[in-house]
């Protein structure tokens, strides 16, 4: 007798931004550091 | 050359004949204990909770607590009175100096907890009786692992900004295998359980001590030279 | 400007360019995991936080061991980019760390009832994410850069010595006190599609660590660069 599985999308959804908004978090905190760490040293073509 | 263990010894005596002088660390951390003790006893519902349940875990936060306020407190006043940078000119080997640092700090935070354990078994009502001996044995086997990183730690926090909090903040994680070994092996003496149940959590706090007094020792060089 | 800063732009750029590659990479991942995957019979959707909260997992245990061997190299050669490279890490670890506390009672709650276990690895992960916070805390407390590497090196080596300590704290802990369920849905025969994605995510992770502990370790020199201009002028 085939059992659906539970309905917990939710979750799923939940954890995934949460990591997502980390890792960008991170990789945006770092980038604005380096733009402020080398903005008086130089112009860096920095994207 | 003066043999170390004398050495360390006389460091040791050096420290708490200072201690007994002005007795700040003592005092401080017999008060504490106390009152940790009465928060405790406040905090929880007898009806509920039997005292012995939670009696190992009280005992043990009260003591891992009291250790910390008498760690910092015995470096403040080291600090205060420069008496570290004068010893650190003479070509006294570190080693020795961390072992004379560990014995004061260990008599003092042995001096806590034994003052501590009948006012534990006052405001509990707990009685250890048979349970004695081997509450001393598991409470020297965990003190000495926590103060030995809690040793080495104070001689770094004490160089640092914000020395009160940062004791804590690298100490506790430090803290937590020793103590609940300890919480573990009390419970069962409290409960006259075979030594058989005890045995593991005994290995453990063997093996930490013999890994982290010798780490420390070793460690104390790179902290306090250049 | 000088030499030091440009060298240190290089080294930034490389490692923020390889991150953001890590972070596309993330996104295949979650494609990967929303169509390819199949769909777990007895934990529903919820199982597919697996793929994430694995490898972040290891990535963080890999910064702490890395951080901890370090601090040991360190102290034995004490050359300044061992140290530099600790601190990169352990930043790092701990954004790994946070993302496997997070998505970790995520994952438990709708399977298991609860928010968080005391298993093996949570509790592992939660001390040595307390270990990089104290790691972090005492760099930041400490000025002089020489007394800053010599005491990170010499917390980094405790705490990587600790950790075994608390492995056997919490296995001692589970054989004498039984705990109900728990059995890892990493079991050892996953279908194939699982296998592949997981395999995918920690490569990913593994790309992100190394872009990020790079463009870290690059803003170090940045920062030194700065110091050694502004020492000189």
């Amino acid at each position: 007798m085939p059992l659906d599985p539970p309905r917990n999308g939710e979750y799923l959804v939940a954890a995934y931004l949460v990591a997502t908004v980390i890792l960008s978090g991170y990789w945006l905190a770092l980038w604005r550091r380096a733009k402020k760490s080398l903005r008086g040293d130089r112009k860096a073509p920095m994207n | 050359m003066p043999d170390p263990l004398r050495l360390a010894l006389a460091i040791a005596a050096k420290d708490i004949r200072a201690e007994l002088r002005s007795r700040t660390a003592l005092q401080s951390a017999l008060v504490f204990a106390a009152l940790v003790l009465v928060v405790f006893n406040f905090a929880r519902d007898p009806t509920v909770l039997a005292a012995t349940d939670l009696a190992p875990s009280v005992l043990w936060v009260t003591f891992a607590l009291a250790a910390m306020v008498a760690l910092n407190r015995a470096f403040n006043v080291e600090r205060e009175n420069a008496a570290l940078d004068g010893i650190l000119l003479a070509p006294v080997p570190r080693e020795a100096l961390f072992l004379g640092k560990l014995l004061a700090n260990l008599a003092f935070v042995g001096t806590v907890e034994l003052v501590t354990l009948p006012l534990f078994m006052l405001f509990f009502n707990v009685s250890l009786g048979r349970a004695l001996p081997g509450l001393l044995g598991v409470t020297a086997l965990a003190t000495i692992g926590f103060v030995a990183v809690g040793t080495l730690f104070s001689a770094m926090a004490v160089r640092t900004r914000f020395a009160e909090l940062m004791l804590p903040v690298l100490l506790l994680p430090f803290m937590v295998p020793p103590l609940i070994a300890a919480v573990q092996v009390t419970s069962r003496l409290l409960a006259d359980r075979p030594l058989s149940e005890m045995w593991g959590w005994l290995r453990l706090l063997a093996l930490y001590d013999v890994v982290f007094v010798t780490l420390c020792t070793m460690a104390f060089s790179a902290v306090v030279d250049e | 400007m000088n030499v030091g800063s440009e060298q240190a732009a290089g080294v930034i750029r490389r490692g923020l360019v390889l991150s953001a590659i890590g972070l596309l990479g993330l996104g295949g991942v979650y494609v990967l995991a929303l169509g390819y995957t199949p769909v777990e019979a007895r934990q529903g959707l919820a199982q597919k936080i697996f793929y994430l909260h694995v490898p972040a997992a290891w990535s963080a245990l890999l910064a702490f061991s890395l951080v901890g061997i370090a601090s040991a190299l360190f102290l034995w050669l004490k050359d300044p980019r061992l140290d530099r490279f600790a601190a990169a890490s352990a930043e790092v670890g701990v954004v790994f760390a946070a993302i496997m506390l997070t998505t970790g009672p995520i994952w438990a709650k709708p399977i298991w009832g609860t928010w968080w276990t005391w298993d093996a690895r949570l509790t592992l992960t939660l001390f040595v994410f307390f270990l990089f916070i104290g790691y972090l805390g005492l760099r930041a407390a400490v000025h002089d850069p020489a007394e800053r590497a010599r005491f990170s090196a010499v917390v980094g080596i405790l705490g990587m010595l600790l950790v075994p300590f608390i492995h056997l704290s919490v296995y001692l802990f589970r054989t004498l006190h039984p705990q109900p369920i728990v059995l890892k849905p990493s079991a050892p025969s996953l279908p194939p599609e699982m296998l592949t994605t997981l395999l995918v995510s920690t490569l990913v992770f593994t790309l992100l660590y190394l872009g990020f502990v790079t463009a870290r370790y690059g803003l170090a020199l940045a920062e030194e660069a700065r110091e050694e201009a502004r020492d000189a002028a």
